[in-house]
């Protein structure tokens, strides 16, 4: 490859010179790309090692390119194929109506819907502290519990858990990546106002008591306004894109040979 | 055009929201930047004979850690783009809220649930190769071209408009004022980039940072850093990331450092960096002697490196870099998904020497020795993990890695093509690491919570599951502490939290630590707690030692505060299960430093240990039905790493 640039570069030569001009207004965007990094305008020397360098990439992308080094080469196909990609993207988002969005918002219930919120505390027993005696332990705190009349600290019946005993306002998701998905599950079937339990995790065995559980459900389109627009916006992207390559595609004739070996396979098993 | 309108939309909605929402913020930030001290001053005053009836009426200390990636990559990174990354910012934001994707390989992916927060972290050199063709230019508008297209875009008709711009592009039939690639493309790129942590930041739910790469490699040696910025849109677009190719950029860390004291104090933000993978830069990352000028690290340096980098990324999918086997000789747990072949290009081979400077414990010991010189310690850090995915997909779990780059997300024969391949080594894809991510001690899910909280190191670095750790350090703990209803309350009340410091030791005492671990709710047991501490000797020299403070299954800790008995494995590589029959689901215990000199600087960090469990490489081997050769890793032990708390006499 050395060779075959040297030799480029010694038959170019010979002809006339071309030209390389570093207009006024590549200069000014020389001098802004530098003014957005820096915050100020280049000084007389900067420019020029800024000129100098875009001389210096101007020579060796003309000269790569006309040694043919741009083809084939999978990093700029792909860098090609992300431009025309992109452009599609550029496309595809107008500002939303507020009926299309209202529209999208009731065609994908499930994805916007608010969560409920669980307000609760617990009565924890450690795994790790009552490996022995879990059994019996958990019978006994469970009878107390169920005699509360109100006036019992019952926190102190059992052990200290590291993210508290109170927990308000918290979603199942959020429960269950505090306790894992079976106690979230649980929990979303269990009555407010009475002990109840206990359901085991990976930590040990609670005892909770629901303060209040505010239902969620199909939110108004004010509330999640940004959520929606955001998956509208992506779905609209996916779709100008498909759409894009549908209409580029539509340009060529596709003939796929098939791999020699595989098409030696095939007339076998034919 | 459009853009216009939406660059319009997007700045004068982070205004709105900045007005709005700064006097909140002011507030938050008293409260976070100092948390211990305000604690104390609202029970005083408000409570001043006993607490509240409701332990938790005037908790406003972090209550849960938030975990995050602090280093994915997309589309818009040249090196990704490369090995067919298709996911851009969007969507990794997207799937980091635990959005079902389709990734660039065709799969599906989804995490096991949602990240709590993610920085999109591009290379900074050669973002602008992804141009906007159409920019914020009047002039197109007045054109009948660029009116057509308008109109075709906004009444639906995206794809018929495209085509008809690149035939028009094609043809050099394109409307006066159309700009052509060249530089306004870079500010597409960071703009694009702006603009898809704005609309994916959800303040209370999900956080989206606005963020680069700064990624030096002078001569294939791995000085990258991310810079994470505190603040929106409008702050973070006054400026261009800064690149590492002169003549506007540079590879050498002061100079990222001056474009980050100008960026703060001409555009008002507020910016940090973090560095990453100091086992590939071949002795540089943490290094006595500077690599690019040769002296050694003077004063400037140090105060510079400690103000803009106050953590650093100490696992991820390149390697852990929390130890080596070679410094740690003590340490059982050391050899950990080591990268030691040489630097990242492997053009270098490593060095024994190398290593003291590219090691996370090796960098915080030298730090002490060089505070004591310089009166500042260049390497007070604290601890995050993360993944650095070429993929857009910020996926680490052993049983759901999505790999390094789309051409190593899960197929057949990723774990045996090689990763990097040279004359000198090769480093194989099974040699990829399912790690790591950051957890945050935060108050609540914003930017600015998470920032204020990263700044003060209240951080731990995860290789992947979610596993709650504390630790409180100071002078008055005691065994009850342990058994105390609120252990947090406690523990900010008596003592600082990790990356705190303790000072002035009163007579005679001795520091004591609140250290607590609770495992993922769906991942494996704990094995072990363990302090690490580090120190200058009287003879100058640096020490390391490993306590063990609280172990699983009653096994005993000797005399020497270690044991040695291990937690045995129950992993079946065969079917890539394990049970959690072994191990513990929480610890809590206090433990005071029993060899301590009040005269001597030291650090503290703690780390956590999981049981063992099938490596990634064991779920590929079952999912694909393939044989690994013999020299691949099946089983892994998962860890958490937290900042250090620092003791100065």
């Amino acid at each position: 490859m050395l060779f075959a640039l040297h030799s480029l570069a010694g038959k170019r030569s010979a002809e006339a010179p071309e030209k390389i001009v570093v207009s006024a207004s590549r200069i000014a965007n020389l001098g802004d790309g530098f003014a957005r990094t820096w915050r100020r305008p280049p000084s007389e020397q900067e420019l020029q090692v800024l000129i100098e360098d875009y001389v210096r990439d101007e020579v060796f992308y003309r000269e790569g390119r006309a040694a043919g080094l741009d083809r084939d080469d999978v990093i700029i196909r792909r860098r090609v194929r992300q431009k025309m990609e992109f452009l599609a993207e550029d496309m595809s988002a107008p500002e939303p109506s507020d009926e299309q969005l209202a529209a999208y918002l009731a065609s994908n219930p499930e994805r916007f819907r608010v969560e409920d919120q669980i307000t609760f505390h617990q009565v924890f027993l450690s795994a790790t502290r009552r490996a022995n005696t879990m059994e019996s332990d958990s019978k006994q705190v469970g009878s107390v519990l169920a005699r509360d009349d109100g006036a019992l600290d019952a926190t102190a019946l059992g052990d200290p858990f590291l993210l508290g005993e109170e927990f308000r306002g918290v979603s199942p998701s959020k429960l269950t990546s505090i306790f894992g998905e079976d106690f979230s599950r649980r929990i979303a079937a269990m009555e407010t106002g009475r002990w109840q339990g206990p359901i085991s995790s990976g930590f040990g065995q609670h005892f909770v008591f629901i303060g209040e559980r505010i239902s969620g459900g199909a939110p108004l389109l004010d509330v999640v306004r940004p959520a929606v627009r955001r998956e509208w916006a992506n779905a609209q992207r996916l779709e100008a894109e498909r759409k894009l390559y549908a209409s580029l595609r539509e340009r060529y004739e596709i003939v796929v040979e098939a791999p020699s070996a595989k098409a030696a396979s095939a007339e076998i098993s034919r | 055009m459009k853009n216009l309108l939406r660059g319009f939309v997007l700045v004068f909605a982070a205004l709105l929201t900045a007005s709005l929402a700064a006097p909140a913020f002011a507030a938050e930030q008293v409260v976070t930047t100092d948390i211990g001290t305000l604690d104390q001053e609202i029970a005083g005053k408000a409570f001043p004979a006993k607490p509240p009836y409701s332990p938790y009426a005037d908790r406003n200390f972090p209550t849960r850690p938030l975990f995050g990636d602090t280093h994915t990559h997309t589309s818009f990174s040249m090196d990704a783009g490369a090995f067919g990354a298709r996911l851009g910012p969007k969507d990794a934001y997207r799937f980091a809220k635990g959005e079902e994707v389709v990734a660039s390989s065709g799969q599906r992916a989804k995490l096991s649930r949602p990240l709590d927060f993610l920085v999109v972290t591009d290379h900074s050199d050669g973002m602008g190769f992804f141009p906007q063709l159409m920019s914020a230019d009047p002039v197109l508008m007045a054109t009948p071209q660029g009116r057509k297209w308008y109109d075709e875009i906004n009444s639906g008709k995206g794809a018929q408009a495209a085509v008809d711009i690149i035939t028009s592009f094609g043809r050099g039939e394109l409307p006066k004022g159309f700009p052509t690639p060249g530089t306004p493309a870079y500010r597409s790129a960071w703009r694009e980039t702006i603009k898809a942590a704005e609309e994916a930041n959800d303040p209370g739910r999900f956080t989206a940072f606005i963020g680069y790469e700064w990624t030096s490699n002078a001569a294939g040696n791995n000085l990258h850093r991310n810079v994470i910025w505190r603040d929106n849109g409008a702050k973070a677009s006054l400026v261009e990331p800064f690149t590492t190719l002169p003549p506007l950029g540079s590879p050498n860390p002061r100079d990222l450092w001056k474009w980050m004291a100008m960026c703060e104090e001409k555009t008002g933000a507020e910016i940090l960096a973090l560095a990453h993978n100091g086992n590939l830069s071949n002795g540089r990352m943490f290094p006595i002697i500077e690599s690019f000028n040769s002296k050694r690290i003077d004063r400037e340096y140090a105060e510079n490196r400690t103000r803009w980098e106050p953590l650093y990324e100490a696992t991820q999918i390149k390697g852990d870099g929390e130890t080596h086997p070679f410094l740690s000789p003590n340490d059982e747990f050391a050899n950990f998904e080591r990268w030691d072949k040489g630097n990242l290009d492997l053009t270098e081979v490593k060095k024994p020497e190398m290593l003291e400077f590219e090691y996370v414990r090796s960098a915080l010991k030298n730090g002490l020795k060089m505070e004591a010189e310089l009166g500042v310690n260049p390497y007070k850090f604290g601890l995050v993990g993360s993944t650095d995915a070429h993929t857009g997909l910020a996926a680490v779990e052993e049983d759901n890695f999505f790999g390094k780059t789309s051409s190593s997300e899960p197929s057949p024969d990723r774990a045996m093509h090689p990763f990097v391949k040279t004359d000198k080594a090769v480093i194989m894809g099974w040699e990829t690491t399912a790690s790591g991510y950051a957890a945050v001690w935060a108050a609540e899910n914003t930017r600015e919570a998470i920032f204020d909280a990263m700044k003060r190191r209240e951080t731990y670095a995860t290789t992947g599951p979610r596993m709650v750790v504390r630790f409180f350090g100071g002078w008055d703990f005691e065994a009850a502490d342990a058994n105390n209803r609120m252990p947090a309350r406690v523990g900010y009340t008596k003592g600082v939290p990790m990356g705190g410091d303790l000072k002035d030791a009163p007579g005679g005492k001795s520091p004591s630590f609140l250290v607590a671990a609770l495992k993922d709710p769906i991942g494996a047991n704990l094995d072990r707690i363990q302090v690490i501490k580090g120190w200058v000797g009287k003879d100058g020299q640096t020490q390391e030692r490993i306590y063990d403070v609280a172990v699983s299954g009653g096994r005993k800790i000797d005399a020497d505060g270690r044991s040695r008995t291990s937690v045995g494995s129950t992993v079946d590589v065969a079917n890539a299960t394990w049970t959690n029959t072994i191990g513990a689901g929480e610890m809590i215990t206090v433990w005071k430093d029993p060899d301590f000199d009040p005269a001597l600087r030291a650090f503290y960090y703690v780390r956590v240990i999981e049981i063992p469990t099938p490596r990634w490489t064991a779920y590929d081997a079952k999912y694909f039905g393939i044989k690994m050769p013999a020299e691949v890793t099946m089983t892994t032990t998962e860890r958490a790493y937290t900042s250090p708390i620092w003791y100065t006499p």
